[in-house]
């Protein structure tokens, strides 16, 4: 990498350098042409592959193309010269300049080479944690008195910290994971370093915090994505499923959605169902003879799995239905946007013990930023966070195009050209032979021409 | 991941702007001055993109696209001023363009 970024940036400054020696301005230009490359070989480096794609497009491509035509157009490939007081300046600015690397880019360059040590830990790995426990135990709830339910006791939330052994350092806790969190925060990956870790999920409920009550091994391999998924399992045990994320891109217009089963008794089936959103059951008849018209998504996930689907882009009706064909949750008019990469929970919410039980789909939406430099990133924060600029600069193209017409309409220049050919004519034709000719005398010999131009008030040639 | 830290990206971009400036001071040849204010720009671009990602904040690359579309309308306009002059003038040597000055 040193390497490479010292070989490259060797060979812009010496494209720069020969830019400004060359005397013909073609070579010039297309010296200037390889400095542009190497830039944005150096912006590829720099993660920024979108602004590489635009250098060479807009500079290498359109700008240089400008530049070589009108020098070729003008003809003024040599027309250059260095003006003889200005070589004083060329050299002081080249000692400057050769100052300034002895300064700034050696020791930093040798810094470079002679760095011995193994390159730095190249990936990181990524971890959340995902609450999918609705309340802390499924019996203490109480009832209030306007009749609704409010889980009073044990919202649980959930502390992990990373590491056994390292409880007390705060970047390696991530406390009050709270059920659904909403806190964008909590709900976004953070980055680890790639490795092995011993993580134990604590409980707090605001009241008091109980020490780790469970601990699991985890391996995080760089690179990766992982959720931890805190929830209830069959044995009403708090239990940690760990989740391996693919954050690649799913294929081109999909969309990939992940589904973990939280409820702990159903197995758990994901199927589309058509205009029939309304229906408590897949069956059609009450003995469950025939079904409902339905197309089935993911099929008979039990509790505690995970499994992950390609959806093409579009608008779905799915429903959750358990093993008895009845449905659990109905996600209606469900947009499956392209490139989108979702995690869905399904969890019991709690109710009123002995009541219908309800069921939440929580979102987990993995894609929470696009690639650094990325054209979605660049475009995302060109076009919401800087539309105005992004306004006016189309609006400043639009007038240096109208300036570009107005200085190059045949008008203007035929009347430049009307202007010189007049000028030259002015000076070309001393007014002697103007006299001789109106006069017909023969003004242009002896002193009587010595006396009209010496005396003559024309303007010294430009 | 990239084991370069920022400083030789600002420090290749100095030399670069540096270089811009000495065509721009050196050469007499409206074109070449004008690709040197180019490569001058390029070289601030490049300082804002290394800058962008040492604070992983992409703000930098939006304000390289601005200087980019402003320096392609710079460009535009500026050589279509060229070609007038050098109609006008048959030269485009910077020292002969003198009526602007007070």
């Amino acid at each position: 990498m040193e390497w490479l970024f010292l070989a490259v940036s060797f060979v812009a400054v010496l494209a720069a350098a020969m830019m400004l020696t060359r005397r013909n301005a073609v070579h010039s230009a297309l010296f200037l042409i390889v400095n542009f490359g190497c830039v944005a070989f150096l912006y590829l480096m720099l993660d920024a592959p979108f602004l590489a794609m635009v250098q060479v497009t807009v500079y290498t491509g359109a700008i240089m193309v400008l530049f070589l035509f009108v020098i070729m157009l003008l003809g003024a490939e040599t027309t250059t010269d260095t003006s003889g007081r200005m070589r004083w300046l060329g050299l002081a600015g080249s000692a400057v300049a050769i100052l300034l690397l002895l300064i700034f880019a050696f020791p930093i360059a040798s810094d470079m080479l002679s760095d011995e040590s193994p390159a730095p830990l190249d990936g990181r790995a990524r971890l959340r944690v995902i609450n999918a426990v609705p309340g802390g135990d499924g019996a203490e709830f109480t009832v209030m008195e306007m009749g609704f339910a409010m889980p009073l006791v044990g919202t649980l939330s959930a502390n992990v910290a990373l590491d056994a052994l390292d409880e007390a350092m705060p970047d390696k806790r991530i406390d009050g994971v709270e059920y659904n969190d909403p806190r964008e925060a909590i709900r976004a990956y953070r980055e680890l370093d790639a490795g092995a870790y011993t993580i134990a999920v604590g409980v707090d409920d605001g009241s008091y915090a109980s020490g780790p009550f469970f601990s699991k091994d985890l391996a995080l391999a760089a690179e990766s994505a992982t959720s931890l998924v805190i929830y209830e399992n069959a044995e009403d045990l708090i239990d940690v499923a760990v989740l391996t994320d693919d954050l690649s891109a799913p294929a081109l217009g999909k969309m990939r959605l992940t589904l973990f089963n939280a409820v702990t008794d159903r197995q758990v089936s994901l199927v589309e169902v058509g205009q029939y959103t309304d229906r408590r059951s897949l069956c059609d008849d009450a003995s469950c003879n025939s079904l409902i018209p339905h197309r089935v998504v993911i099929a008979e996930l039990p509790a505690g799995q995970h499994t992950s689907i390609e959806l093409g882009e579009g608008s779905y009706n799915l429903a959750f239905v358990d093993q008895d064909q009845t449905v659990l949750r109905t996600l209606a008019n469900y947009q499956a946007d392209r490139g989108l990469i979702e995690t869905r929970v399904l969890v019991r919410e709690p109710g009123i013990p002995g009541s219908q039980p309800s069921y939440r789909a929580a979102v987990y939406n993995a894609m929470g930023a696009p690639a650094f430099g990325s054209p979605e990133a660049v475009g995302h924060v060109l076009f919401i966070e800087y539309v105005l600029p992004v306004m006016l600069v189309g609006m400043l193209l639009l007038v240096a195009l109208i300036g570009v017409i107005v200085l190059a309409r045949p008008d203007a220049l035929a009347q430049a050209e009307r202007r010189r050919i007049n000028r030259r004519r002015r000076v070309n034709r001393p007014l002697v032979s103007v006299i001789s000719q109106q006069t017909g005398a023969d003004v242009l010999s002896g002193d009587y021409v010595a006396k009209l131009t010496g005396g003559s008030d024309d303007p010294p040639g430009e | 991941m990239n084991p370069i830290g920022v400083e030789p990206y600002i420090v290749l971009s100095m030399v670069l702007f540096l270089l811009g400036a000495l065509g721009v001071l050196m050469r007499r040849n409206a074109i070449l001055v004008f690709m040197s204010v180019e490569l001058m720009l390029n070289s601030a671009n490049l300082a804002l993109v290394a800058f962008a990602r040492e604070w992983g904040h992409v703000n930098g690359h939006v304000f390289v696209f601005f200087v980019m579309t402003v320096a392609a309308a710079e460009v535009a306009v500026g050589l279509a001023l060229i070609v007038n002059i050098f109609r006008e003038r048959q030269s485009i040597n910077i020292d002969e363009l003198q009526q602007m000055q007070g």
